[in-house]
């Protein structure tokens, strides 16, 4: 049951919920821009009954699809808010993804230059939304109504062009889905890697308890028990609650405006395919347990999502993975199969790097760790802190998104295909930002120097990636000249109001005096 | 085997900066534009002063006012600070220090109060040690080692994990030989060089 | 003028606290001065810090060098806090709330108006309302942090050793001793490079070179020769 004192009615849906996990492998992300006050305000009222909110469908009937929006800072300028409410945004979230690009290292190939042509106008975005369905079918038919709910406005409010699937640039969409496996969706992505295992679990967020496993912060119990693990505080997620610093997080006014919302970072992020095989083909071939054990060392976990912490070994990692397919089949069957099945899941999230301290399992700079340590900067130093999570606890992030494009040709990089990610959190700089500048694209707080994230870092071609040794006879392994492996190809940062917000912001209620 | 916790020489300096301008401005305004127009890095003249591992200067203007029911208090002078951490004994580095960037730290001082009596080495160490403040508590996360050893030492661990990447996998033979290679190039006991620069900013 | 150079960040802030507390702070700390003595794990294990120093100044002690200079007349002593540490302003100021929390009101608790270093916010406000900007920041290694340092300093030592060590092998014993060497430093090899892009200012700095650098390109045509 969630908390009583979150009202998760008045919480859009993809805060609280990862659709993708619910049976909804098929997306599309649609952006607006708004050419009159009245006519925008007056879409956005024509849609409020078909946003999706974080109400549990334990009782309900899940929609087949559902919908979500999201402002950009200009976008709210065009729906005719106070300026003194503008001004109470945070600074990051006025100027916008593009002109952060050197704090988030998006140089080169991921430079704003290379992006989708939809992101090369300046205060261009004002609106997003998100449609998530259980078929191709359901989303068509809700993508007619969004469509249908447009012509009203006569062209005062414009769906944007400028997406690219291959072959043409100008679309009027992002198409996003799960990859498809015979038939059946599954939870990889395009390098092969099983995703989105572990997310944040905070207070009143409604979801299963056992997700607070991994999920939530650590305490200083086992990390296999529901005792290794509280809750995070619900305001490092959604505005207008207490956060981990024991009080209210920094919100924009008026209160009504923020309470209940809070902020997205939008990724198109392209994964460089063949670049990506042929590294770890290569550098398999010196290091031991070849190409497969080189991708599991960069990621921290087995691409089948065994966390290499506790399956240090192909032949542990591939007979945990068959066991949890099995276990996940027949959980549908029976109360015993659906205990066996949870208990395989919490192998999967239930570890600290504690008994890793010298990362000779999970390497220090290995991606999983640098995004979720776990309680690991403490160095195995006993009560440094005043908790173990005191330096991670505040950089979480709620991951959304889905793959995008198929990989139609592996030998090549081209071709459009990668990962929508979403990042959601009530501060954009503290979260998002400082994980990509300082735990992604740089190693300090990992004692690793400048050496950066294997997968996602900005690598020039020049730097290592080190896979820490176990012993004076199994030193150290470079992983030299380590190539970019993920480019940016465009993307945004962007305002979730609650329910409430966004009719007021529809009925100009908005007023901080 | 180096001395891992030794510990930096602590020196804080307040200089009283006289009172009054020189026509248009005044001194202190004229001390903080000096200071601000300085070269950064490798060409500060603090990386010609010996040992020298992190210093800051600053023109202190007043006290902050916290709010009542606090009292409001007011500085009757300005201070130029001067905090710094480096290696060794304080006659030694102030001597060193007017020693090596005299020029600059006649006009650093220059608008304070009595620092026209200093002329050399010795009355600057003099005038220096009556602006000196003792240090009340401290904490130190890096070592106290002399310069050239750190810089030295950063030169090696950059050359090194540079040598561990590239010669991985190479033959009993072949690494043998790159090492000595490598060691005959990056000399590292020998202090004098190769090694960075201090105040070093590029590769 | 900057409170940053390469790597590490020079904080300065000024607190005042009453003089009564000034001698009590002064008494307390005379017997340890160093705080890394009194088992600072905390401080120690977030190893953002180069050095970091705090000095009570009572009225009498700002330094007086001829009778034209006024005396100072205050109602307070003054806490100075000087640091220079690795990473952002927030990040160095969210790390002691979080961590030590403790320790921080320890030694700021006396001062007048502190506000404890919990909850974060009217930490915040009170360290930037105190806070003293820098005129000149020089740093001998920009290129390298607090851990890089350390890091480096250990390296050296275990190579010299190593070096000395493995003086008369063979080729076959020495790849074998240098093996175990790679395992037992790891930890201390990684490549430095420039800090990231943490502030507006230097990003306004990045954004200036790459538009120099771009308008030269167009003075010059594809085999570099000038365009004009």
């Amino acid at each position: 049951m969630p908390d009583q004192h979150i009202d998760l009615n008045d919480i859009q849906g993809n805060i609280v919920k990862a659709y993708g996990r619910f049976g909804y492998p098929k997306a599309r992300y649609i952006f607006f821009q708004f050419h009159d006050v009245e006519a925008g305000r007056n879409f956005i009222r024509d849609l409020l009954p078909l946003i999706t909110t974080g109400r549990p469908w334990c009782k309900d009937q899940p929609p087949s699809a559902t919908t979500n929006i999201a402002f950009t800072y200009q976008g709210l300028k065009h729906l005719g808010l106070p300026t003194k409410t503008l001004h109470s945004f945070p600074e990051e979230f006025s100027m916008g993804m593009k002109a952060r690009a050197d704090i988030l290292g998006d140089d080169g190939e991921s430079s704003p230059t290379e992006w989708d042509p939809i992101w090369h106008h300046d205060k261009y975005i004002h609106m997003f939304m998100s449609i998530n369905a259980k078929s191709l079918e359901a989303l068509e038919e809700r993508y007619k109504k969004i469509q249908d709910l447009l012509k009203k406005s006569s062209g005062l409010v414009t769906q944007l062009r400028g997406h690219r699937d291959g072959q043409r640039d100008d679309l009027p969409y992002q198409e996003a889905s799960a990859i498809f496996v015979d038939g059946k969706p599954t939870p990889t992505e395009h390098f092969g890697y099983q995703d989105g295992i572990s997310d944040p679990y905070f207070k009143g967020s409604g979801g299963n308890p056992l997700n607070v496993v991994g999920g939530g912060k650590p305490t200083r119990g086992d990390p296999a028990t529901l005792q290794g693990w509280e809750p995070l505080e619900t305001g490092e997620f959604i505005l207008g609650y207490p956060d981990e610093t024991k009080e209210l997080p920094i919100a924009p006014v008026p209160t009504l405006l923020s309470f209940n919302g809070t902020f997205m970072v939008y990724r198109k992020l392209h994964e460089k395919v063949k670049t990506f095989h042929d590294y770890i083909n290569n550098v398999g071939k010196d290091f031991p347990g070849g190409p497969e054990a080189v991708a599991a060392k960069m990621a921290g976990r087995w691409r089948n999502g065994a966390p290499l912490v506790l399956f240090p070994t192909r032949e542990e990692a591939n007979a945990f993975a068959q066991e949890y397919e099995k276990a996940r089949e027949l959980a549908a069957t029976s109360a015993k199969g659906k205990k066996r099945y949870e208990e395989l899941r919490l192998k999967r999230t239930g570890f600290n790097f504690g008994n890793d301290l010298a990362g000779s399992r999970c390497p220090m700079g290995a991606h999983i760790r640098r995004a979720n340590p776990r309680g690991c900067l403490e160095f195995g130093i006993k009560d440094a802190f005043a908790t173990p999570g005191a330096l991670d606890n505040r950089r979480r992030i709620l991951r959304r998104g889905l793959p995008y494009g198929e990989v139609t040709n592996p030998l090549s990089d081209d071709g459009e295909h990668g990962v929508i990610f979403m990042a959601i959190g009530t501060s954009i700089e503290r979260q998002f930002e400082f994980v990509q500048q300082q735990w992604i694209n740089y190693g300090n707080d990992f004692k690793l120097s400048n050496q950066k994230d294997p997968l996602l870092g900005n690598h020039d071609g020049k730097d290592m990636f080190m896979i820490e040794g176990g012993s004076p006879d199994n030193p150290p392994f470079f992983c030299p000249e380590i190539p970019r492996f993920v480019t940016t190809r465009g993307g945004e940062y962007f305002f979730v109001p609650g329910l409430t917000a966004i009719r007021m912001i529809a009925d100009n209620l908005i007023d901080p005096t | 085997m180096a001395n891992l916790i030794s510990e930096p020489t602590p020196l804080t300096v307040l200089s009283p900066i006289k009172n009054g301008d020189d026509g248009s401005q005044t001194f202190a305004s004229l001390t903080r534009k000096y200071l601000q127009s300085l070269d950064i890095h490798e060409k500060s003249p603090m990386a010609k002063v010996p040992n020298t591992f992190l210093c800051r200067f600053f023109v202190l203007n007043d006290v902050f006012f916290e709010g009542s029911p606090g009292k409001v208090d007011h500085l009757k002078s300005k201070y130029l600070v001067f905090c710094c951490n480096f290696h060794g004994d304080l006659n030694t580095y102030l001597r060193e220090f007017w020693q090596n960037a005299q020029q600059e730290a006649q006009k650093i001082w220059r608008h304070c109060v009595a620092f026209e009596q200093v002329h050399d080495a010795e009355s600057f160490i003099d005038y220096i040690k009556k602006c000196e403040l003792n240090t009340t508590i401290y904490f130190n996360g890096s070592t106290g080692l002399p310069l050239d050893e750190q810089l030295k030492a950063l030169y090696l661990k950059q050359e090194f994990s540079q040598f561990a990447c590239e010669k991985q996998g190479l033959s009993a033979e072949a690494l043998f030989e790159a090492f000595q290679k490598f060691v005959e190039r990056t000399r590292p006991a020998d202090l004098t060089g190769p090694t960075w620069k201090p105040g070093q900013n590029t590769l | 003028m900057s409170n940053i150079a390469g790597k590490s960040y020079a904080m300065t802030v000024i607190t005042p606290i009453p003089k009564i507390w000034a001698w009590v702070n002064l008494l307390k700390f005379w017997y340890s001065k160093n705080i890394r003595k009194k088992k600072s794990f905390g401080l120690q294990t977030l190893s953002l810090i180069h050095y970091a120093r705090w000095i009570i100044i009572r009225p009498s002690q700002f330094p007086r060098l001829s009778s034209n200079q006024p005396k100072e007349d205050l109602h307070y002593a003054y806490m100075l806090f000087f640091s220079n540490f690795n990473g952002s302003w927030s990040q160095y100021v969210d790390s002691f709330h979080m961590a030590i929390p403790k320790g921080l009101d320890r030694i700021w608790k006396h001062n007048f108006k502190y506000p404890k270093s919990v909850p974060l916010q009217p930490f915040h406000r009170y360290i930037l309302h105190n806070q003293i900007w820098t005129d000149h920041y020089y740093n001998a290694y920009p290129l390298a942090s607090s851990n890089d340092v350390k890091a480096a300093i250990a390296l050296r030592a275990a190579l010299l050793e190593f070096i000395k060590q493995s003086e008369n092998m063979s080729p076959e014993e020495f790849q074998k001793a240098y093996k175990a060497f790679l395992f037992y430093n790891q930890q201390h090899i990684a490549k430095m490079h420039s800090a990231p892009v943490i502030n507006l200012a230097d990003q306004a700095k990045v954004e200036r070179v790459r538009l120099i650098e771009s308008y030269e390109k167009t003075l010059r045509d594809e085999h570099g020769k000038p365009n004009f």
